[in-house]
């Protein structure tokens, strides 16, 4: 059994100008030790997926439709007890902004004390409490953990709070650990480093990961298959190596190829158009307006059809009723 | 045959501080050929929106001079004739902060147009500059809210070249936008460059754009110009230590791309903090090849290799060897 499994979530978010149709349909899996990345624009619903999750969506969310088994259960359905215990024991996130993060008020000793004790039921000794945080500081690769504890957060570097904030994710991140974009925020050498060390603890340990991310280049090396999404749905699902490689659906393909290449040879013209208005998004396949290969069915939603070498994408050409010549 | 359009000599900003003073650019010496990319690459805290403040005058130098078309140019906007401030633009990195969000994109374009005087009405030069950076001319009477986050970075580079300049300074032009978007609105800079027969003095932090649009790349670290070469050398024989972690750092998503970073470079460490920068090179506690003499005396910099410049004590007596041969 998958540990994860999204089934068509549906979220809406109510606004002042409307309902806002964000996730339509977004379905993945996620197996025990497997690393899967997600990948797409800004405001495509990547970090509203995982949030889904976790069940940490913002007020004026609605849930729409759709499911999130967790080990077979369903999150969206669970009891607060027993989603408190899952947050406490199973999974656990990275979020993108490391500063924003961390309480500025409070010591990092105080932050991580609290959530040591929060995801234990044994009662824990403050030298019990204090050795569990040095080898959580430890893990994260933090030098002087016992000056880092006493520090409030502005005294440290933006790597090193996202280094705070990897290992208070790693008291509770037993089974699954999401992190939504943790090096986006900051300088290339100092990224480079945390996604590494990410990458040893999580194999180490055997944590399953959801990665996500809008800079393609720091998921290849990361994740064993990855999810491309774009205004909402998900349009590509394959192994990482494929969907890099021999890309499928006509957003991936338009999207790798617009990233500048360290090899150089020019940019290439991108992705005309904008992306849909979440108010009144279009009918069937959401890439519809700013596709080249656009066809009079692309009017209904397309399902995932096989596309590729293992890959699976949202989009009639990959349908054999519809493939055009 | 050597035409320089700007060049800067000794160049010094110094902010002081309640702690200490803290040098966001220090001695930093550069030069650039008319209708020349010069891209200035740094992390956060390198001094590279500093350097093109100064260009601009928004703030003088604390010491040193810029040379604009073979005249020192006055160190504050205030202090420079309209002539020359025509000459000389800049587009900023965020443009929803950089537009009046209650001035729709005639208001905006129609301010610096009217500093030149032109027999066509204000309508047309209004139309004639939307048509230039490619937009539909049906804009004009919109509000930067109605506008995607490319369109409003089109306006801004509208507004910009209102004045018919010859030296355009771009902030992280595209650092705010998807790559979908970014693509697009680079594609227009560079016909653009060659259309008015501009330069540019193109700050990013993003070495594989630069890759593809700049013909010179000059690296900064710590207010420190620590590399400087044509792009083609740059990227065939990166010299300088940082810059080779730099390389290594880039996320890539091609086999390509990977084959020409330097792989033996692992980033380590921490950037030091503005205010104790480490004596010597403000490298050196990061430096896999740091020697005694990195932790007393601060390299100059000097030309390594034919039209390669390089900071780095590793280097010097080797090319004057290479040189006497």
């Amino acid at each position: 059994m998958a540990l994860l499994e999204v089934k068509d979530l549906r979220v809406n978010y109510e606004v002042y100008e409307g309902v806002l149709k964000v996730l339509n349909g977004v379905s993945l899996t996620l197996e025990k030790g497997e690393k899967v990345g997600i990948i797409g624009e800004s405001a495509c619903g990547k970090t509203t997926t995982v949030k889904s999750v976790m069940r940490l969506l913002a007020s004026n969310s609605i849930m729409a439709g759709g499911e999130v088994r967790y080990g077979g259960e369903d999150v969206l359905k669970m009891p607060k007890r027993k989603l408190s215990d899952l947050r406490r024991k199973k999974m656990s996130m990275v979020f993108q902004d490391p500063s924003a993060a961390l309480n500025p008020v409070f010591t990092i000793k105080q932050q991580l004390y609290d959530i040591i004790k929060f995801s234990t039921d044994d009662h824990l000794s403050r030298g019990e409490t204090h050795e569990r945080a040095i080898t959580y500081l430890k893990q994260a690769a933090l030098p002087e953990p016992d000056r880092i504890l006493e520090s409030y957060p502005f005294q440290l570097s933006g790597g090193m709070k996202q280094r705070v904030n990897i290992a208070m994710a790693l008291v509770s991140a037993n089974e699954l650990l999401i992190a939504d974009e943790p090096g986006t925020s900051l300088d290339v050498t100092i990224e480079d480093q945390i996604m590494r060390l990410l990458k040893k603890i999580v194999d180490e340990k055997g944590i399953s990961v959801i990665l996500i991310t809008h800079a393609l280049g720091t998921v290849k090396n990361f994740v064993d298959r990855i999810y491309v999404m774009y205004a909402g749905t998900i349009v590509e699902e394959g192994p990482t190596k494929e969907v890099f490689n021999n890309p499928q659906h006509p957003y991936t393909q338009m999207l790798i190829k617009a990233v500048p290449k360290l090899t150089g040879g020019g940019v290439p013209e991108g992705i005309l158009g904008q992306v849909p208005s979440y108010l009144k998004p279009p009918p069937g396949c959401r890439f519809v307006t700013r596709c080249p290969y656009r066809m009079d069915v692309c009017d209904s939603v397309p399902r995932m059809f096989p596309a590729g070498a293992g890959q699976r994408a949202a989009c009639f050409l990959f349908d054999e009723g519809h493939r055009p010549k | 045959m050597s035409d320089p359009i700007l060049t800067g000599e000794g160049l010094k900003k110094y902010f002081p501080t309640r702690n200490g003073v803290i040098k966001a650019v220090d001695d930093v010496k550069f030069q650039m050929e008319k209708g020349e990319v010069l891209g200035v690459v740094g992390e956060s805290g390198s001094g590279k929106t500093t350097l093109g403040n100064m260009i601009m005058g928004i703030y003088p130098p604390t010491s040193g001079t810029i040379t604009f078309k073979g005249q020192p140019l006055p160190s504050r906007a205030k202090e420079r004739p309209i002539q020359l401030r025509r000459d000389i633009q800049m587009v900023f990195q965020n443009p929803a902060s950089s537009l009046n969000p209650r001035r729709s994109v005639r208001q905006a374009l129609e301010v610096p147009l009217g500093i030149s005087r032109d027999s066509r009405s204000m309508a047309e030069r209004v139309d004639r500059l939307l048509e230039t950076v490619e937009l539909p001319i049906e804009y004009a009477d919109r509000y930067p809210e109605e506008l995607g986050g490319g369109e409003k970075q089109l306006v801004a580079i509208a507004r910009a070249l209102a004045t018919d300049p010859s030296l355009v300074v771009l902030d992280e032009p595209t650092s705010a936008l998807d790559v979908s978007i970014q693509a697009k609105i680079i594609n227009v800079l560079m016909r653009l460059k060659t259309r008015l027969s501009l330069s540019y003095v193109f700050i990013t932090h993003n070495l594989s754009l630069m890759r593809n649009v700049s013909d010179r790349v000059m690296i900064m670290y710590l207010g420190k110009v620590r590399e400087v070469a044509t792009t083609e050398e740059f990227f065939r024989n990166p010299m300088h230590p940082y810059t080779r972690m730099l390389l290594s750092s880039i996320p890539v998503i091609t086999e390509a791309e990977e084959a020409v970073k330097p792989q033996r470079t692992q980033s380590v460490g921490e950037i030091a903090g503005a205010l104790n920068l480490p004596p010597g090179c403000s490298f050196n506690p990061r430096c896999s090849h740091v020697m005694d003499v990195c932790k007393e005396v601060d390299p100059p910099l000097i030309e390594v290799a034919p039209r390669h410049w390089c900071d780095c004590h590793l280097y010097p007596d080797e090319y004057k060897a290479t040189q006497s041969v």
